[in-house]
């Protein structure tokens, strides 16, 4: 799944390291989902949408509609 | 403690080396060739895993304190369990009543539980990603053992060759936990 995840952390000025531990999980696992090798389960998709103040559908994309 | 999971693992690779060297060599009385061996089959595996693999316990994965409380447990544990083994063979040679020399037999498996435990608080510990990598892993270890015997099992009944059951018994919980370590490496590998 494709993801704006990057863009949104980047825009904050966070690590991913940063942002792994606002969302209580492993760098490994931010790295994962922003290069789309990782789909996040729905809790921790809505954890990082209110993270960011915005909805899941603005962060992730199915590929096929990208 | 302070300690990283590479330098852990390089000390079980001694605290297993030492002893499974020692029983090769008939240095300590009780210890036979078998658990030798896998003594120090145990301790090359670890020194491989601490020498070729950077998170070789996986601690960079898991929240800090998890993963420092992780790597003391099975530090604390594994030591304890080769201390046990290693006592549990010398008194089997001289203990005789049958239920007595059960639970002698027996005994090193409480480290081991131990340290299982402490791997299964650790998993619980880990987010969902690295969760799915461990179960993934477990799979891949479960099936390739498991096929591993089976394979053994049909050629052996076949006549073609012949394990003693005990060592073939032995071997199940090492074989595992080797083959799941490796695999961890190559499943990871996959969500970098």
């Amino acid at each position: 799944m494709k993801s704006r995840v990057r863009e949104l952390r980047e825009a904050r000025g966070w690590s991913q390291a940063q942002l792994g531990e606002r969302l209580e999980v492993s760098r490994q696992t931010v790295n994962a989902i922003e290069t789309g090798k990782y789909d996040p389960s729905l809790p921790l998709a809505f954890r990082i949408a209110a993270l960011f103040d915005t909805c899941i559908e603005s962060i992730f994309f199915p590929e096929a509609s990208e | 403690m302070c300690v990283t999971g590479r330098r852990a693992t390089a000390v079980l690779a001694v605290v297993f080396g030492v002893p499974g060297v020692a029983g090769l060599l008939a240095l300590v009385p009780g210890l036979d060739l078998q658990t030798s061996i896998v003594l120090c089959v145990g301790a090359l595996l670890l020194a491989g895993m601490a020498a070729t693999n950077r998170d070789p316990m996986g601690t960079d994965v898991a929240p800090p304190a998890v993963g420092r409380r992780y790597v003391r447990e099975l530090v604390v544990t594994m030591t304890a369990y080769v201390l046990v083994l290693a006592a549990s063979l010398w008194l089997l040679k001289r203990v005789d009543p049958p239920l007595l020399r059960a639970l002698v037999a027996l005994a090193p498996l409480l480290p081991i539980w131990l340290a299982v435990r402490a791997v299964l608080r650790y998993m619980r510990a880990l987010d969902e990603m690295q969760q799915r990598i461990e179960l993934e892993s477990l799979g891949i270890a479960t099936v390739v053992v498991s096929m591993l015997y089976m394979t053994g099992g049909l050629l052996q009944s076949a006549g073609l060759f012949q394990v003693p059951g005990e060592d073939a018994m032995i071997w199940v919980f090492p074989l595992i936990s080797g083959v799941y370590g490796i695999a961890r490496g190559v499943v990871a590998r996959r969500y970098e």
